[in-house]
């Protein structure tokens, strides 16, 4: 523990290349874990669950990881102003001229080259980190969304998200929502076989056994997997009606109304 | 009342076997609630013999779909009349077609202004994808002048015998009996500019309602209401240097700054672009969207002024009735435009002339009259080929103009060259083509995954909102 209080005292200095100091000694503190490949996805699932069940260790160790990828060096440029063509004279009145000179605000990143990220940057202990990849995009599309760029010829975005391999993807937002899920479904399962032992005195495996039984246990699952959030119900709802709305809007045709009203409601199907 | 008529002209029928027919013969796939009323509708086999006559059909709207109807119609020996309010309408539109259309509908080559080959989808965050590299040389996405195309479809029809009015359709009276005429009104323009036109009248047997968006065919037989997407258009020059950039190649940004339904884009033109973007949901933002489309054009449209500010309804889906005993709908006044892509042209001119081929065949090149059954075989038709097309595009609209990551992963599929083949087949040729179920299979996967990662991006862009 005192060995990363070391490693935590010089906050985040200059550049995201000090993991290698660092792994070797997450693995060794956080002894919960079996493998050292999962030891990465515990630190920053550490970080972003809130229930403060997470060991010190792991805390501090994970503020620090989760700093480290942030690209320090990202900050808005203003490029100079891009081609600057002859202002068109504008005739008739009608027309109207395009601004042809702006300043821009870009997208500048040192590890943003040739309109990709060059994974030669992020790498750690001569492996990539697709985490601070992911991360990166993130934060590029996020200023994107903020700030619309133009494309330009000159330097064309050709970045793929699928060169991050499936795993990486796997480990940061499949697993730990996996693990949230899996662990309700367990709880409401525990707690409603509880439940109806204690009413009716039917045990666990006798549960199973009956027809209306497995149709709650299916129900919870569903319901586990497809409603995560209050709105979510609403959603789905919303969802169903959207996939028959086109069709039923198509067959109206064929509804053969003899009063002129043009009701789009009830279905051929 | 009709099987009274019937009884009388059993004599005139051309084949006795139509004396079977009295059955309903309503599709079996879209069976209606009121079977009794479908054996009127199935009288029309037993019509009467026009006595010393022609069919008389008037086709509202010169445009894609009035002037195939037209056409049509008159080759099939009907008389024809066209009324187009406006002989040199620039219609706001994308003005692409698909190869087929050429074959098709015989469009002479020099009416193409250019010849798209590449296409370049932008992702919200930027992202450029190249499609193209799977057509074949003689494979291109026809841009055209919607002007020149609808002149010369309403050229065509004049040579084939249809009579071309120049005029603006007012009202129509609704026959009182079955076989009474409809009463057209309309304002009748006789070429000379600014003058306020006359009023007259036009007695026709059947009507087709090709007027384009806001028809006033489908008020009139009371066709009901759809949803319909805003189309803003601006048409501007560019220096020549940019202009050798799109030469052959049109752009789609999609993105929440753009659109949040549908995309902008940058259409080549004859000699200038055509930057524009759309919406259903949000049309008093449009002009936010199109200085956002404008901005991630920036650098290419640099320099460039703006000739013309245009703007449109598209419709989103067909009205929920297409025909009323003898008058139909075809083209925009339907509502046969496309999602996901929002496309129209082809569709209208394909419509109108499958509704002209139904009333040429259910009239016998205009010796009989006509009666709703036979617009329904045109409906019915329709329904069967397009259908399939119109229903996959409604499920690629739905699921990936959603959000910013299902944007995101749209443009990544598009990347995969399986995906440009299959795309580009059934837009060039509008046959949802089967492929091969191993490579769909690849697809499928590869489109969760997209899916997956975009959405995955965007819960951490979330997390760092935080």
């Amino acid at each position: 523990m005192s060995i990363s209080m070391a490693l935590f005292s010089p906050p985040f200095s200059s550049s995201s290349l000090q993991n290698p100091n660092l792994t070797p000694k997450i693995s060794l503190s956080l002894s919960l874990l079996s493998t050292k490949r999962f030891s990465l996805l515990s630190v920053t699932r550490a970080s972003s669950s809130d229930n403060g069940a997470s060991t010190p260790d792991s805390a501090a160790v994970s503020a620090t990881t989760v700093e480290i990828p942030k690209p320090v060096e990202e900050a808005p440029v203003k490029s100079p102003p891009a081609e600057s063509s002859s202002a068109a004279s504008e005739d008739g009145g009608e027309e109207t001229d395009l601004p042809t000179t702006t300043t821009e605000i870009k997208f500048q990143d040192a590890k943003w080259v040739n309109g990709t990220w060059d994974l030669k940057q992020f790498e750690k202990d001569g492996k990539t980190d697709w985490d601070s990849v992911i991360v990166a995009e993130a934060k590029r599309r996020k200023w994107l969304e903020d700030n619309p760029e133009t494309t330009t010829n000159a330097e064309p975005v050709l970045f793929d998200t699928s060169i991050i391999p499936w795993w990486a993807w796997m480990k940061r937002y499949h697993l730990p929502e996996a693990e949230l899920l899996n662990g309700r479904a367990a709880m409401i399962g525990f707690f409603m076989a509880y439940f109806v032992d204690s009413l009716t005195g039917v045990g666990l495996v006798d549960q199973m056994g009956n027809f209306f039984c497995k149709t709650l246990l299916f129900v919870a699952v569903a319901g586990v997997l497809f409603i995560r959030k209050n709105e979510d119900f609403d959603k789905l709802k919303g969802l169903f009606e959207e996939t028959t709305l086109y069709d039923k809007q198509w067959q109206a045709a064929w509804k053969e109304p003899e009063s002129s009203s043009s009701s789009t409601v009830s279905s051929k199907k | 009342m009709s099987s009274f008529a019937l009884k009388s002209f059993t004599g005139l029928r051309q084949s006795p076997t139509d004396q079977i027919t009295l059955v309903s013969h309503v599709p079996s796939s879209l069976s209606l609630p009121h079977r009794r009323t479908s054996l009127r509708v199935t009288a029309s086999r037993a019509s009467p013999k026009l006595a010393n006559r022609t069919l008389r059909v008037a086709v509202i709207g010169g445009g894609p779909a009035g002037g195939a109807a037209a056409e049509t119609l008159a080759q099939g020996g009907v008389e024809t009349i066209l009324i187009e309010r406006k002989m040199d309408n620039c219609k706001p539109c994308g003005g692409a077609i698909p190869l087929c259309m050429v074959g098709e509908f015989n469009l002479p080559l020099d009416i193409i202004d250019r010849r798209v080959t590449k296409m370049k989808m932008i992702s919200p965050s930027n992202i450029a994808v190249d499609i193209g590299r799977t057509l074949k040389e003689h494979e291109y996405i026809g841009m055209v002048r919607r002007e020149v195309l609808d002149q010369y479809l309403r050229e065509r029809a004049e040579k084939s015998g249809a009579t071309v009015i120049n005029g603006l359709f007012l009202k129509m009276d609704l026959p009182e009996e079955w076989d009474s005429p409809y009463v057209l009104h309309y304002t009748e323009y006789d070429g000379k500019t600014g003058a306020t036109g006359q009023k007259k009248t036009m007695e026709v047997d059947a009507v087709i309602g090709a007027d384009g968006a806001n028809s006033r065919v489908a008020k009139s037989i009371g066709a009901g209401d759809y949803d319909y997407a805003i189309a803003f258009q601006e048409r501007i020059r560019i220096p020549d240097d940019k202009m050798t950039y799109y030469e052959d190649l049109a752009e789609m940004y999609v993105g929440d700054d753009v659109s949040p339904d549908f995309y902008g884009w940058v259409f080549p033109k004859c000699d200038h672009v055509a930057v524009g973007t759309g919406t259903v949901t949000h049309k008093g933002d449009i002009k936010k969207f199109q200085l956002a489309t404008r901005n991630r054009a920036k650098d290419k449209i640099l320099g460039g002024k703006i000739i013309r500010v245009e703007a449109h309804p598209i419709p989103e889906h067909p009205r929920p009735r297409r025909l009323s005993k003898r008058v139909a709908l075809v083209g925009d006044a339907a509502g046969y435009v496309t999602k996901c892509s929002g496309e129209g042209i082809y569709f209208a001119a394909k419509s109108g002339r499958m509704c002209a081929e139904a009333i040429v065949e259910g009239s016998q090149n205009g010796k009989k009259m006509i009666d709703e059954s036979d617009l329904r075989k045109y409906l019915e038709k329709w329904d069967k080929t397009y259908l399939p097309t119109y229903r996959v595009l409604d499920v690629l609209q739905k699921v990936f103009y959603r959000s910013n990551p299902a944007r995101e992963a749209f443009v990544e599929m598009c990347g995969d060259e399986y995906v440009q083949k299959m795309t580009f087949d059934s837009y060039l040729y509008k046959r949802v083509a089967p492929g091969s179920p191993l490579e769909d299979l690849k697809l499928a996967v590869n489109t969760i995954g997209s899916v997956f990662r975009a959405n995955a991006l965007r819960r951490e862009i979330e997390k760092l909102n935080v």
